[in-house]
């Protein structure tokens, strides 16, 4: 069974995401883990242009590839969603 | 009306997921990756003056609806097709068939699917569903790009499948009519793969396969010249992304896919080389991301003068250089 992802890489997620997409004036740690990061009511005001940034920088950081983009649109709704998916990835390439 | 005990499951890309959804459902074992491949699915075209466009645009697969007829006419599977010239006949004819306990593929707009949030939908109107059943007014839904099955309005389905427009739906409907019981998969596989070496290699026409990469390669510094502003031409330039990465699989979507095609193909063949290829087609796919989150960071930051896009094209000149020897080497493989 997958893990709870840690607070601590929930906000590695958020550093990472904060420092890819050049966003300098809000504190990492007041992200909503749940907030959708995508839409009008989302946490960091990000649009369609930032997600090939994020997926990247998953890959790059994580060096896990996002290959299937209707998965993708499901992986970056979140803080929590990303972390789970990494977690998820970790425990497929351990087996 | 109830709903029809249906198997849902993610995919890639909406036809190719429709028509496995499809298959598997009806008892063929068969992958999304081999359906895209044995379908020729990989495609590129460069569109720089149209009537029909008002910019230069391009496209990264073939055309919507060719993975079910190239899939059928490999696979041997017969596909009952329909489109309708009213709204009603349509709608009619869909509650007859899943009367039958048939599921049915529809083609509609995407915008009209209100389950999924709204700054994802945008007007495609060359988006597959499946309909696996009716409770009152709402239909059910099973939509690759969701996680479940989801309902829809009766009225948001109707308005989806009669849009307008350039490749307006008109109703669309599919779903298998016969399903060989050993489909030759070898044959199939070679096929597609043969068909998909033609298209990139050896179409005359300087605006398809790899020829259309080099002209798009060569031709997008002259974009500027078809744009307004910088507002309209950064638009444009950010459009790049959405048809590499977000419409429909994108290029980098589509490489992806087809590298699990040749996976999935060279243990089927017993072609050791196809699973090289396939890794190499994985990286191909990582180019072509390059290319996408390039053009989204000039064009969100007006980075537009010709030295930007130049480095673009150079980028794209890259991808027509590795992409030509791919499948040169795919097409030797077949010998």
């Amino acid at each position: 069974m997958t893990q709870v992802p840690s607070p601590e890489l929930k906000l590695e997620i958020k550093k990472m995401i904060m420092e890819t997409l050049n966003i300098t004036d809000i504190n990492p740690e007041n992200v909503d883990d749940e907030k959708p990061l995508f839409g009008s009511d989302n946490a960091l005001t990000l649009d369609s242009v930032d997600a090939i940034e994020i997926i990247m920088a998953i890959q790059r950081n994580y060096g896990i590839r996002i290959a299937d983009q209707s998965m993708a649109r499901y992986v970056i709704r979140s803080i929590n969603s990303i972390a789970e998916f990494i977690m998820t990835e970790r425990e497929k390439n351990k087996l | 009306m109830s709903t029809i005990d249906y198997k849902h499951k993610m995919a890639a890309h909406c036809e190719s997921g429709a028509v496995t959804s499809l298959l598997n459902n009806a008892g063929l074992e068969i992958t999304e990756p081999l359906v895209f491949g044995i379908s020729s699915g990989i495609f590129f075209g460069y569109f720089h003056k149209m009537r029909s466009f008002t910019f230069p645009t391009f496209i990264v697969r073939n055309r919507p609806g060719s993975i079910r007829s190239n899939l059928s006419k490999r696979l041997g599977i017969k596909f009952y097709t329909e489109q309708f010239r009213t709204p009603d006949e349509g709608m009619r004819r869909l509650d007859e068939l899943l009367e039958k306990n048939i599921p049915v593929a529809v083609q509609v707009d995407f915008f009209y699917m209100d389950y999924l949030p709204e700054w994802e939908r945008v007007h495609i109107n060359v988006h597959f569903i499946v309909v696996v059943g009716k409770s009152g007014s709402k239909y059910i839904i099973s939509d690759s790009y969701f996680p479940n099955l989801v309902e829809l309005e009766s009225t948001s389905l109707r308005k989806a499948r009669f849009v307008g427009g350039n490749m307006s739906p008109k109703g669309f409907l599919f779903y298998p009519e016969f399903i060989p019981k050993e489909p030759d998969f070898k044959k199939a596989i070679l096929k597609g793969a043969k068909k998909t070496c033609f298209n990139m290699l050896k179409i005359p026409m300087p605006f398809i396969g790899i020829k259309g990469i080099r002209m798009f390669a060569k031709k997008i510094p002259e974009w500027p010249s078809f744009a307004r502003d910088i507002e309209h031409l950064s638009h444009e330039i950010m459009k790049i992304n959405i048809l590499l990465e977000d419409q429909g699989t994108g290029g980098a979507g589509f490489r992806f896919m087809y590298s699990s095609f040749l996976q999935q193909g060279s243990i089927i063949l017993n072609k050791p080389d196809w699973g090289e290829l396939s890794k190499e087609m994985m990286e191909i796919g990582d180019g072509w991301r390059e290319i996408s989150l390039f053009a989204s960071r000039i064009g969100k930051n007006r980075e537009l003068g010709p030295e930007r896009l130049k480095e673009l094209g150079t980028m794209l000149y890259g991808r027509a250089e590795v992409e030509e020897r791919f499948f040169r080497r795919l097409k030797n493989s077949l010998n």
